[in-house]
């Protein structure tokens, strides 16, 4: 089907947005929504027009359980407040990856187990750190890096192109266990990057990527939002 | 009552509230949260009445807005209308995870033929509101109230039940013991002639200007 039509867009974004539409046909909805364009303007007219009727409900004052538990689970996850660990060193942060780390730590150590002349590169799956938006509006995109088996170049690639304001750029970090992380250099949002080092900072074991602003971070540190981060 | 109206008005301020949270801003967060979760929650409990269950789901939502705060576009969408079809989409994904039938009013109106009673909800003795006094409630800000005249009685209630109360085109035609075709088309066309009504509204709102 054409979802760029615009009366089958708005014939199925009335549905999804008025609630009618369920079931399968709404999960198969929702999938098209990042790489439809015009689906998600339909969608996004049809929640202006409808969304101020809930206006009338009464509210209703949800228990104060709700809110100790949203807490406690945004508590480790949360962004850096002034006094709270850095997002590198806290484990919850990490805990989405798990099982991707593990079949990278495998693969690792056969490597290290049976050293070759040339080592094979290594390539790190670099994930988003916020899941889509659930009205679909958001595509929880990842970025590929892939470093050289001398460890001495990286080059990432996003699978979908990053759509960024004109005044942000991405900087590329490497994260040794609870040190600091170091700078790799801006990358691009819709393209591949090589990045060449001397080497990469000894044990490395993360990849990350933030949102910054023009030149890059200011501080040597992120100053942004992680966007996306994987294990090595 | 709450009117169409005061949704723009809390707009820049919730926005703000947003835009702080998605730098990670947990007082800016909780402030969120005190100033939209009576909302949501209603607006949750419409459609899924197990309130053990609706909490959970409220739950989910805050946690999920906290993760994609940054991806909020206060360009693109007004704060409420982005969380409130965020709550909307986790209560109807939740019907169909727990299987869990809304509650129904007893609805139908004996009488079709009855024109004095086609607004059963008016005789309803219950301190929430019935889906049919929502959409009147909602219609107070002037162009939606002169959209609805617009509707039937029947495609009114269809359009009233399917989305305050979540019901689905099925449930819609059970509770109006109509035929299922009849009622996905009295759906289609309410929201359409709404939809057309509230194009027109605009225009001629900007064209009077401001």
């Amino acid at each position: 089907m054409d979802y760029s039509r615009p009366e089958l867009a708005d014939r199925l974004a009335t549905a999804y947005v008025a609630g009618t539409l369920r079931g399968p046909a709404r999960r198969r909805f929702e999938a098209l929504l990042p790489a439809h364009p015009a689906l998600r303007g339909a969608v996004r007219a049809w929640q202006d027009r409808l969304m101020p009727l809930t206006a009338a409900i009464a509210p209703q004052r949800p228990s104060p359980r709700v809110w100790r538990r949203i807490e406690a689970r945004i508590g480790a996850a949360a962004a850096p407040a002034p006094a709270a660990a850095p997002w590198w060193s806290r484990l919850a942060f990490w805990r989405g990856l798990a099982a991707l780390a593990s079949v990278a730590a495998l693969s690792l150590a056969v490597l290290l187990a049976s050293p070759a002349p040339t080592l094979p590169p290594i390539v790190v799956v670099m994930n988003a750190t916020a899941p889509a938006g659930s009205d679909g509006a958001v595509t929880p995109a990842s970025f590929v890096a892939s470093i050289s088996g001398d460890r001495r170049a990286v080059v990432t690639k996003p699978l979908v192109n990053v759509s960024l304001q004109p005044d942000r750029v991405l900087e590329l970090w490497a994260a040794a266990g609870k040190n600091p992380p170091r700078s790799l250099g801006l990358i691009s949002a819709s393209g591949a990057t090589v990045v060449r080092r001397t080497a990469l900072p000894a044990g490395t074991d993360h990849l990350a990527v933030s949102l910054e602003p023009p030149g890059g971070s200011p501080t040597g540190a992120p100053t942004g939002p992680v966007l996306f981060v994987g294990q090595l | 009552m709450p009117a169409a109206t005061e949704w723009t008005d809390r707009s820049r301020e919730l926005a703000q509230l947003l835009a702080r949270a998605g730098l990670g801003d947990r007082a800016a967060f909780a402030t969120l949260y005190e100033r939209t979760s009576a909302h949501l929650f209603a607006v949750v409990l419409r459609i899924n009445r197990d309130r053990a269950q609706a909490e959970d789901i409220l739950q989910e939502v805050y946690v999920n807005v906290w993760r994609s705060a940054q991806s909020f576009d206060a360009a693109q969408s007004q704060p409420l209308t982005w969380l409130t079809s965020i709550a909307r989409n986790r209560a109807i994904d939740s019907l169909r995870r727990a299987q869990t039938q809304p509650q129904i009013q007893a609805a139908h109106t004996c009488g079709g033929d009855d024109a004095e009673e086609s607004d059963v909800y008016d005789q309803v003795a219950d301190d929430s509101a019935g889906p049919l006094e929502l959409l009147s409630r909602a219609s107070d800000a002037r162009a939606l109230s002169h959209c609805m005249q617009d509707l039937s009685a029947q495609q009114r209630q269809s359009v009233a039940l399917a989305f305050f109360d979540g019901l689905s085109h099925a449930e819609v035609a059970q509770q109006l013991r109509q035929p299922l075709g009849t009622v996905k088309s009295w759906l289609r066309r309410a929201l359409m002639s709404l939809k057309s009504c509230l194009e027109a509204a605009v225009q001629r709102d900007s064209r009077e200007g401001a």
